[in-house]
């Protein structure tokens, strides 16, 4: 891939939902505003979500009985954010329910 | 039904690889972003996973939740220590503190706001169901109520201050954090609980006495003080809610050593939950000492506030009030001014039969005059379009036109009276502009006036271009208010003082100036027998007149005598003037004059005048030999012109004394009024001592530059902001000098 084709690919992203799951397992969701070289990945109007503590997890499925029983995440706004590139983990584009985005995978 | 409704759920792709390799095909410093997204605005991103920025980031070994158990039962006296430790927190918050160093930091506040209650019943310590033995006890649950009533207090709080202007994160910071104070439940159920609470804590047993009332007494404040903030308190009866907190506040300062502190049930572990964009911050540590304090003036400030309600309803004595209120020490809190604001701006205390600033300018230009004759907005417009209007109805109809013009200004000029003292001073340097403006204005229908009261041939009735005056008075009032102001905020530095205090007196002078136009023809009015002079609309009028002109050619008298002797201590070199390589006194004093330069009138003087005025013995490194003479010489221009400028300021000044605040329409304010008179008198006692002991020690020297030096040590006292309202006179210290 060279550059000019990397920069298309990427440009595709901007204004778009990416959910950026970072290297303490937290999860950011927001629209994409700016990415480098380095993998920094700025982005708005984000939401952070975080998974329960396994001791929150262990009582819900106990009162529960159910093994797979959904536990809610807890999310908070945090506006807008830069998640360095040592930091990400995986990168996953949210494409609207909506109909088809042009976007190219 | 419900799938229908429903967004379709988003697709989620992993991009994770291909969106790597194409970074790693960028160039060093290529950026892909948004054409709109800025360098500047990225410099706002919290970086993720930087301790410092990232209020999720747990460090190696951290949990994420707290581990105090709210449902633990708790001491007697740790109930107090926490009571004691939330108001603290609330009055941290008071002065500028966001809640989520402060209030928010509470295990118990967070458990009773998070996840979001329905009822006020779901609002406990616990969510759900939980078996009976880990049921609250009467003290958690006193603890609860006491909480509950804390947060509706901020909710009060911040429905009242986001009422008035304000400036978010600078005086206040009204964030939430995404949490509902219990907007929508009434005052009513708070004050149930907290009855309950006061009952199960009057019968409950195992109580030591002491306790059992430092207890009470504080759900008692919380009780009074909730009622007294509620912003639906009707405006006959402010009065009646303060003086009840005041008498509990001595007992809870006194037992506050019984309570128990429990810092673990405060924790920053809860912001990380809260929406917020910034990055986490510790918990504000404010002593109980300096809450207490706060509290203590926030009820006395509030309560000085309520007597507002009871004013004359005349403008000035609004103003008066305000100005007073802005200047108490130490400066009221935010909440304290919103507070006043909202009584100032009440539908009731604007609801008087004539619109304020008519009031205000009949006050000054229109006394008992024609062109304000209530009858003229009795007439009815002819049926006829176009037959001509009778000109009495001519005359309300332009005064109309201009009030409403003039609402904006006027309303500019209170909001700004009630900020704190420095931004009043700023706001004002905007406010005079727009005061600019109307006064353009008021000289075209100030021209239609003047035609209307020709052709009723009642000339000599009218004061010619009346509103042009009102409204250039009030202009040159909030300048000579903006210098003062300057120098009770240390703006000024010692070798400035000499310029400002004489652009303060070429502006009183002006102000002196229209005020003896507007009473001269107010006793040309009397002397034709116009005016009875019996009558107490014009006795009232008269002592007022009277008291402002003393208090302008006061203070033009005096600052002028001030502005003289830093010029005299320039040329003697003993004010301290800092090296400044790089600046100029021209540009210094156009940027003092800053504010003003788009004024006109009162246009500011140009520099090589203003220099002139100023060094009139040729530059203050090198004067020129008439200095020398001069100082030598007791009875020249230079002592003299000093002396009678003082002495004339004192006499002004007795003038003023004898109209008294009444005269002065300050009696809402009178003690306050009495305060800055006092301070003015003593400034211009203390500066004829500073001129006698300055003339006796001057001797001759020759060879030296100036030709003179004195035998005695010249001080000029720093200013501590915030002391006392004659810091407006800087008056130097003349001292003997150690042999």
């Amino acid at each position: 891939m060279d550059k000019t084709e990397a920069s298309v690919y990427l440009s595709q992203f901007i204004g778009k939902n990416l959910r950026i799951h970072t290297s303490d397992n937290r999860i950011f969701g927001g629209q994409m505003k700016c990415t480098d070289k380095d993998r920094n990945i700025i982005l708005a109007l984000t939401y952070e979500y975080r998974a329960p503590p396994p001791e929150t997890i262990k009582k819900a499925v106990e009162e529960s009985g159910n093994p797979s029983t959904p536990v809610s995440w807890n999310s908070r706004y945090v506006g807008l954010v830069v998640v360095p590139g040592a930091h990400v983990k995986k990168i996953e584009f949210e494409e609207s329910g909506y109909g088809k985005s042009n976007v190219v995978l | 039904m419900q799938q229908s409704t429903r967004p379709p759920e988003p697709k989620v792709h992993d991009i994770t690889e291909k969106f790597t390799r194409a970074c790693n095909a960028l160039e060093v410093g290529q950026l892909v972003k948004d054409d709109l997204f800025t360098l500047f605005e990225s410099i706002g991103a919290l970086e993720i996973m930087d301790s410092k920025m990232d209020s999720g980031f747990l460090k190696p070994g951290e949990t994420l939740e707290h581990d105090y158990d709210a449902l633990n039962s708790i001491l007697p006296e740790e109930l107090v220590g926490i009571m004691d430790q939330l108001l603290c927190h609330e009055m941290a918050w008071h002065t500028g503190y966001p809640l989520s160093q402060t209030l928010f930091t509470s295990v118990y506040i967070d458990n009773l706001l998070w996840p979001e209650p329905k009822t006020l019943a779901q609002a406990q310590f616990y969510r759900g169901s939980i078996p009976d033995e880990r049921r609250p006890g009467v003290l958690l649950e006193a603890l609860r109520a006491y909480c509950l009533a804390v947060i509706k207090c901020c909710d009060y709080v911040i429905a009242k201050v986001t009422g008035r202007d304000y400036f978010e994160e600078e005086d206040f910071c009204t964030h939430t954090y995404n949490r509902v104070l219990f907007v929508q439940i009434p005052l009513d159920v708070f004050m149930r609980e907290l009855d309950a609470a006061i009952e199960n804590i009057e019968s409950e047993p195992d109580l030591s006495e002491d306790v059992r009332s430092a207890i009470i007494t504080r759900l008692q404040f919380r009780k009074d003080f909730l009622i007294a903030l509620d912003p639906d308190c009707p405006l006959s009866q402010l009065e009646s809610y303060w003086p009840p907190i005041r008498s509990n506040l001595q007992p809870i300062k006194d037992t506050q050593p019984l309570g128990k502190p429990v810092p673990s049930s405060f924790t920053t572990k809860i912001q990380r939950r809260l929406a917020s964009t910034v990055p986490p911050r510790p918990i504000v540590e404010f002593e109980f000492k300096d809450a207490f304090e706060k509290l203590q003036q926030i009820c006395t400030d509030c309560e000085q506030a309520t007597n507002f309600v009871d004013l004359p309803s005349d403008p000035i004595e609004f103003q008066s009030f305000l100005w007073a209120y802005a200047g108490r020490k130490p400066a009221p809190l935010t909440y304290a001014r919103s507070y006043l604001g909202t009584i100032l701006f009440h539908p009731e205390t604007l609801n008087t039969g004539m619109s304020l600033p008519l009031l205000d300018v009949k006050g000054l230009v229109y006394p008992l005059s024609p062109v304000t004759d209530q009858s003229n907005w009795a007439l009815s417009p002819p049926r006829n379009p176009l037959m001509p209007k009778s000109p009495r109805l001519q005359l309300s109809l332009l005064v109309d036109e201009f009030i409403e013009r003039a609402s904006q200004p006027y309303l500019d000029f209170w909001t700004a009276l009630g900020q704190n003292r420095c931004r009043l001073r700023r706001m004002m340097t905007h406010v005079i502009i727009g005061w600019d403006n109307l006064q353009a204005d008021a000289g075209i229908v100030d021209e239609d006036i003047n035609r209307v009261v020709d052709e009723m041939g009642i000339r000599e009735q009218v004061l010619h271009d009346a509103l042009t005056t009102w409204t250039y008075h009030k202009k040159l009032w909030m300048v000579e208010r903006i210098v003062l102001l300057g120098f009770e905020q240390d703006i000024y530095l010692p070798d400035e003082y000499a310029s400002m205090y004489n652009f303060l007196s070429i502006i009183a002078s002006r102000r002196a100036l229209v005020l003896s136009r507007i009473s001269e023809h107010h006793a040309q009015r009397i002397a034709s027998g116009i005016i009875d002079t019996s009558d107490p609309e014009n006795v009232e009028y008269a002592s007022h007149i009277e008291s402002l002109q003393c208090e302008a050619t006061a203070l033009q008298d005096l600052s002028a005598a001030m502005a003289k002797l830093y010029t005299v201590l320039l040329y003697l070199r003993l004010v301290p003037v800092p090296k400044r390589p790089f600046s100029t006194e021209e540009l210094r004093y156009e940027l003092r004059m800053k504010p003003f330069l788009a004024l006109q009138p009162p246009e500011v003087e140009p520099f090589a005048q203003h220099q002139a005025l100023l060094q009139p013995f040729g530059p203050y490194e090198r004067p020129n030999a008439a200095f020398a003479a001069s100082m030598l010489d007791p009875k020249s221009g230079l002592w003299t012109d000093m002396e009678a400028a003082l002495q004339n300021a004192k006499g002004r000044l007795q003038g003023m004394k004898k109209q008294g605040a009444a005269g002065a329409k300050a009696s809402g304010a009178e003690t306050a009024w009495k305060e800055e008179f006092k301070g003015l008198v003593e400034s211009a006692v203390l500066f004829g001592v500073v001129i006698a002991r300055l003339k006796g020690a001057v001797r001759k020297v020759e060879g030296s530059e100036s030709g003179v030096a004195v035998d005695v040590k010249v001080e000029i006292p720093a200013i501590v902001v915030g002391t006392k309202c004659s810091d407006r006179w800087i008056v130097p210290t003349v001292s003997q000098k150690l042999k």
